[in-house]
């Protein structure tokens, strides 16, 4: 019993820091101007310009959405599946940008912080944290009566 | 003469007084709402495409009115392939002490193929690159003034405030506006963003 209440007050603990962190990143970007969010998404190499500036202006806003919504923790299975998937997208891009030998700014909490071992580390850790999130959310989703 | 360097930095971190400018190697006004600060490597093929491409649309939007006030800043990196980065860097400060930088950093750049150590060139030929920005009597000075122990100073003055900032790559350029702390942009390569970035910031 005491195991079982262990492990969900840390998955709680787990979806507000998550969330947390997402709505923090996403303050750091929107109190500047969304063009420097722009100039690290460019960097990558990834997109069209016009797409650039489409993800610059709306990323920060999607951010600020899900982290909210993990805090507040309903329907956890579709936000922790979105914040996941966003998550991926993000390490994925990081690690292709490392493995070019790409000397860009990670972008991921404003400018100034380039690419690491030590941010694929940080970007990693928040995978992990997102999956593991997610995969408790659907097992321990309510049984329909039959 | 390093440790003097480092000192004045973090003296300048401390009291957060505004970046140092050598006003020989400024363009544009110096009490513009927007700054741009350069760290760029003759060496390095991107510094080229910087100082050929964005830089002279820079000049032309912001020039015009003092909108911009840009100032460069040697950041010779540490690299093996960089051979003649740092004997560059001398030649273009000893040449801005006689008002000749912006000549010698354009043929520097323009010719970068001719004498860098990345094209395979044994010798460097960093000075007749230089030369041939200068009028005899300046080649004179410019010679002199590079062995000059206030120019190697001001180089390495330059690269421990570049350290201090965390730049490990150029070209860097650091934004400062609106009162804000001197900050690094992510990437200054796109010129549209970066117009855009300026035009939207007082």
């Amino acid at each position: 019993m005491a195991s079982s209440k262990l492990v969900r007050f840390t998955l709680i603990a787990l979806r507000v820091a998550l969330g947390a962190i997402f709505v923090y990143a996403a303050w750091v970007k929107l109190r500047d101007p969304w063009q420097l969010f722009a100039m690290s998404i460019d960097a990558y190499r990834v997109l069209p310009l016009g797409m650039v500036e489409l993800t610059a202006r709306v990323v920060p806003w999607l951010e600020l959405a899900l982290g909210l919504w993990l805090i507040a923790g309903f329907w956890l299975r579709v936000s922790g599946a979105l914040v996941s998937l966003l998550l991926l997208t993000f390490f994925g891009l990081m690690v292709r940008a490392y493995a070019k030998g790409m000397a860009i700014d990670c972008g991921c909490f404003g400018p100034g912080e380039a690419i690491s071992w030590k941010t694929l580390l940080r970007d990693g850790t928040l995978v992990a944290a997102a999956l593991l999130v997610t995969t408790m959310a659907f097992l321990n989703r309510p049984k329909t009566a039959a | 003469m390093k440790l003097c360097a480092l000192l004045l930095a973090a003296l300048i971190s401390c009291l957060g007084q505004p970046m140092p400018a050598d006003k020989d190697k400024a363009f544009g006004n110096p009490s513009a709402s927007r700054r741009l600060d350069v760290f760029s490597d003759f060496e390095c093929p991107m510094c080229r495409s910087f100082h050929m491409e964005i830089l002279p649309q820079l000049e032309r939007d912001y020039g015009p009115g003092g909108k911009i006030y840009i100032v460069f800043h040697e950041f010779p990196l540490n690299i093996p392939a960089h051979k003649y980065n740092r004997e560059a860097a001398y030649y273009a400060t000893a040449a801005a002490r006689i008002g000749r930088y912006d000549a010698v950093a354009d043929k520097l750049f323009l010719n970068q193929a001719a004498w860098d150590g990345a094209h395979g060139n044994p010798s460097g030929k960093v000075w007749e690159t230089v030369a041939s920005a200068l009028t005899p009597a300046e080649q004179k000075k410019v010679q002199a003034l590079a062995k000059d122990p206030s120019v190697i100073a001001a180089v390495e003055s330059d690269v421990a405030l570049g350290n201090r900032f965390g730049i490990n790559s150029t070209p860097t350029v650091l934004l400062t506006y609106g009162g804000r702390r001197p900050f690094a942009l992510p990437n200054a390569m796109n010129y549209p963003l970066l117009r855009s970035l300026l035009d939207g910031i007082k």
